[in-house]
């Protein structure tokens, strides 16, 4: 079950990251691997999967004695799955099968290393010292060719940097993953338009305005205010806390974009303190229809669409009925 | 391709269909020119809805004409920018300072109907 389920994650984290069949060979082409690297690796396989445990635990040593590592090291389950992916890694990685299923089984433990958190550079440092290792025996098997070892060990190289590639890659896309939820939290937090009467609608802004969510008030705003034909804008600032020249900026800029849509813009819910630094800012606001707060916003809204708010006769319509 | 204009009562519609020249535009600046004074117009509709893009010359030659229009006693209303133009203009600090928007031609006329006794822009 557990098996399936990290399965379907690592599949899901290969679609999210565009690791297509096609991208999977523009990476193999971009690290240089050949037929020929094929042809070399070959030769090495045997060396390399006879001595897997001994490379495996090569790895883990160096890792063991860094308190960065110790995350992972310290839970005994995690520390059993990742010894086990990277024994899987290194015999794979003698296959010379580097298609789709080999990216996965990559991403899995990218995965369990970005869940654990561990540091990339621990782990680069200890993929070195792997390589390293590897690199001796090689060597040592071709005492009497060097030359050929060491073409043997660097055609092994290209696969070791293509997976460098994959796995920088997933660690760094399971990072951005999480200010890219932050970034959609703020977007549905963003400012709703409301439609109060015909023709007018009504934007409440709370909270921080930087240029990307100010970006987002302006769209919405004018793609609204065509949706609903509106031609009054109320927009109360009331919980915006402090302005400084660059929000003071955006805010002018949403209003001219308005404006050129037909659309009047009145600012409601300026605070004092708010209205002084603006002031002592040097803004430009002759350009700007303020209103004191919102009820006096909505008045003048309601004036310039020519709506006039009368006290009626209370209906019984619909309110409970006291003499039953 | 040269830009139609419609006679319409007292107003002048130029409705721009699809991306102009900077040829077609100042053709446009002097046929509405010449039209405001021997149809004698009172106003002047350009609508831009169809055009996705409005460049710093395009916005020039549309103040350019709105000012000319005013001179021979025709106000203008341009309709129509659309949300993601509007807000390029903003962004390049491109203006229609001292000129009426309006959503539509629908508002425009109606823009231009109600300020067409006194020629001063006001709402109700």
């Amino acid at each position: 079950m557990g098996q399936l389920a990290n399965q379907t994650s690592t599949q899901l984290l290969a679609k999210d990251m565009g690791l297509t069949p096609q991208s999977i060979e523009r990476r193999r082409k971009i690290v240089g691997l050949e037929a020929q690297d094929l042809v070399r690796i070959d030769a090495i396989k045997e060396l390399v999967s006879g001595h897997v445990d001994e490379f495996t635990t090569l790895f883990f040593d160096y890792l063991s004695p860094l308190d960065e590592a110790r995350p992972m090291l310290s839970n005994r389950t995690i520390a059993d799955r990742a010894r086990k992916l990277k024994r899987e890694h290194l015999l794979a990685m003698v296959q010379s099968d580097y298609g789709t299923a080999y990216v996965e089984q990559r991403l899995e433990l990218a995965l369990l290393y970005s869940k654990v958190g561990l540091d990339l550079r621990v782990f680069l440092a200890a993929f070195h010292h792997l390589l390293k290792g590897i690199g001796a025996m090689v060597m040592k098997h071709h005492e009497h060719a060097p030359l050929e070892g060491f073409a043997h060990f660097m055609s092994l190289k290209k696969v070791a940097f293509f997976d460098l590639g994959l796995i920088v890659d997933a660690i760094v896309f399971e990072r951005e993953r999480i200010i890219r939820q932050q970034q959609d939290a703020i977007r549905e937090l963003s400012t709703p338009v409301l439609q109060i009467r015909e023709r007018l609608l009504l934007l409440p802004i709370i909270g921080v305005i930087d240029t990307h969510r100010a970006r987002l008030i302006t769209d919405s705003l004018l793609k609204s205010i065509r949706a609903a034909r509106a031609k009054v804008v109320v927009m109360d600032i009331t919980g915006v806390a402090t302005i400084d020249s660059k929000v003071a900026n955006h805010l002018i800029q949403t209003i001219t974009a308005a404006r050129l849509m037909g659309a009047s813009v009145i600012i409601t819910g300026l605070s004092s303190d708010v209205a002084q630094s603006l002031v002592a800012l040097g803004i430009d606001l002759a350009k700007l229809n303020t209103v004191g707060d919102l009820q006096g916003g909505m008045e003048e809204a309601e004036n310039l669409l020519g709506y006039r708010v009368v006290p009626g006769e209370r209906t019984t319509n619909g309110a409970p009925e006291t003499h039953a | 391709m040269p830009v139609p204009i419609l006679k319409q009562g007292e107003i002048l519609v130029a409705s721009i269909q699809a991306a102009l020249s900077d040829v077609d535009l100042a053709a446009l600046r002097d046929d509405l020119a010449d039209r405001v004074g021997r149809l004698r117009s009172r106003g002047v509709v350009i609508d831009v809805t169809a055009l996705d893009v409005l460049d710093s010359f395009a916005t020039r030659t549309i103040r350019g004409i709105a000012y000319t229009a005013r001179l021979r006693g025709a106000n203008t209303v341009v309709v129509g920018i659309q949300p993601d133009v509007a807000f390029a203009m903003v962004q390049l600090g491109l203006s229609l300072d001292g000129i009426a928007t309006a959503l539509d031609l629908e508002d425009g006329l109606e823009l231009l109907l109600r300020t067409r006794n006194d020629g001063r822009v006001h709402r109700n």
